[in-house]
């Protein structure tokens, strides 16, 4: 490879590079604005207390024993309190699959960040709600 | 070498800081600008997967398989639930084998992606760190619309998988493969036909046929000497699909040193895989049957497994990944698990590959190997 070989190579990869200046940028203006979800996402889960019937599958399943249930706090007939521990879950989706009941399902939320760990502990109340909408609290979007 | 020299020697420590040592770390004895000794220190990352894998019933073993190398979720997962069909007779539906080696060879395309920003990136070459990324980015997008996570897939389970293929998937998926094949020209030209990579990698970490198999290394490595060793065509296995169709090993054969290997071979390999990894999907997509996508008893066999033995094995993208699983009667979760990764071999052949090189080339060295401390320390 000589000097013109060389120059030939650095220009044909100049190329390149001016092409990718000018394509469109691919990063997010993160906190205003997010990317969309698909409903497949398994983010937070969410506790449909109506349909559940406290047969724990859901806790048999978790791979990280991340489920905790209380069988003794009902509000309908055969339902449970179910604390969720997102310090210790992997979002495998197991719990998910194992209810046959359609009472546990995934959120598309998954930026969950609290200021104490005990926060991340979603108990009955949090978990059977769903607080914000997966983009509204960002308030104002770009573009 | 006379004792004379290292007398002058140094010792230093390449990592865990390092920026391109990713929390690994080895000891290097250098003179001048020349290693003489290397001795790489596994130990980092150990998090006792093999005994967590005991406490597992055999449904929730692969979710910690998947978080020792998140690059190839699919295929570090996929050994776990070979041993485990081993042991317990299933049938896995035809529609779901071939599923299966689909989502097998996307997640190649994907890991091999991120292995060509991380091993530019090691060079000092940022851009070629960044663009390889964002095409990552379309195949990881299609992996979440499948199974809802990005990285960690969970995608298969005893006896089938866990998600059907939808057509939005199918369009992802479509989207990020023809972006890698026109990007492929791309990134040709800016790694092998760059003269400032050609330099930095052309004789650089050299090592014959003869002594990979040795060491014992094993997938690109290996092939990248010449030798066809390739698990997909040596030992398919049954609940795969490798063997429905046509295709060849990827072997680069380099005409100037025939039956060695050096950092710039191993890269123009990794490229050769990913076009067989496109082909293979190409060939396996027109003949997806219709049908279920998982044995209906699959469940409750996996439930209590008979006494035996299994060992399931996969051909990685740095390499045969391989579960052995030991299980008693009536056993819910495995009596002994040994998982046998890739990379503890191209690890520690650092040992004999590094000693003679300068210090400049080390990054090159290891990177060309695309070593992931997960697999050594499991």
């Amino acid at each position: 490879m000589g000097f013109v070989g060389n120059l030939g190579d650095i220009f044909r990869i100049l190329k390149h590079t001016f092409r990718q200046v000018f394509r469109r940028p691919f990063t997010y203006f993160y906190p205003f604005e997010d990317r969309e979800y698909p409903e497949t996402t398994r983010g937070r889960h969410i506790h449909i207390r109506e349909t559940c019937t406290a047969c724990a599958a859901c806790v048999r399943a978790c791979p990280v024993a991340a489920i905790r249930i209380d069988k003794e706090d009902k509000k309908f007939e055969k339902d449970c309190a179910l604390y969720f521990d997102y310090t210790r879950c992997l979002f495998c989706g197991d719990c998910v699959r194992a209810c046959r009941y359609e009472a546990l399902f995934h959120t598309p939320i998954v930026d969950l960040s609290e200021g104490d760990r005990d926060d991340l502990i979603y108990g009955p109340d949090k978990i059977t709600t769903l607080d914000r909408d997966p983009l509204e609290w960002r308030g104002r979007r770009f573009r | 070498m006379s004792p004379d020299i290292l007398d002058e020697s140094s010792v230093i420590w390449f990592g865990p800081q390092h920026v391109s040592a990713h929390g690994w770390a080895a000891k290097l004895t250098i003179v001048g600008d020349y290693i003489v000794e290397c001795d790489p220190n596994a130990g980092y990352f150990h998090r006792s997967a093999e005994k967590c894998l005991e406490f597992r019933n055999f449904r929730q073993g692969s979710m910690i398989l998947e978080r020792i190398c998140m690059m190839e979720a699919f295929l570090a997962e996929y050994p776990y639930i070979a041993a485990v069909e081993k042991i317990v007779d299933l049938e896995v539906p035809e529609r779901a084998k071939i599923m299966r080696t689909i989502m097998m060879e996307f997640n190649r395309i994907h890991s091999l992606q991120f292995w060509w920003g991380q091993f530019a990136g090691e060079l000092g070459l940022f851009v070629m760190l960044l663009w390889p990324w964002v095409d990552r980015e379309y195949s990881l997008d299609a992996f979440e619309e499948l199974t809802g996570s990005r990285h960690t897939v969970s995608y298969a389970t005893p006896g089938g998988v866990k998600y059907d293929f939808t057509p939005k998937f199918l369009a992802k998926m479509e989207t990020a493969l023809k972006l890698v094949k026109d990007r492929m020209p791309v990134f040709n030209d800016m790694l092998a036909g760059s003269p400032t990579f050609r330099l930095r990698t052309e004789g650089v970490g050299h090592y014959t046929a003869k002594q990979a198999l040795k060491w014992g290394l094993s997938g690109p490595n290996i092939k990248a000497c010449g030798i066809p060793m390739d698990l997909r065509k040596d030992d398919p296995d049954p609940n795969l699909a490798y063997d429905l169709i046509d295709w060849e090993v990827p072997v680069i054969n380099n005409e100037e040193h025939p039956g060695e290997s050096d950092a710039f071979d191993r890269l123009l390999q990794r490229f050769k895989e990913i076009e067989t990894s496109l082909d293979i999907i190409e060939k396996l997509l027109p003949i997806l049957p219709e049908g279920p996508i998982i044995d209906p008893k699959a469940r409750s066999k996996t439930n209590r497994l008979p006494e035996g033995e299994g060992y399931g094995r996969v051909e990685g993208t740095r390499g045969v990944t391989s579960v052995w699983l030991k299980t008693m009667a009536k056993a819910q979760t495995p009596w002994r698990a040994k998982i046998r990764g890739p990379c503890f071999a191209s690890y520690y052949s650092l040992k004999h590959i590094v000693p003679g090189a300068r210090f400049a080339d080390f990054p090159a060295i290891f990177g060309s190997l695309d070593p992931y401390p997960g697999w050594w320390d499991r």
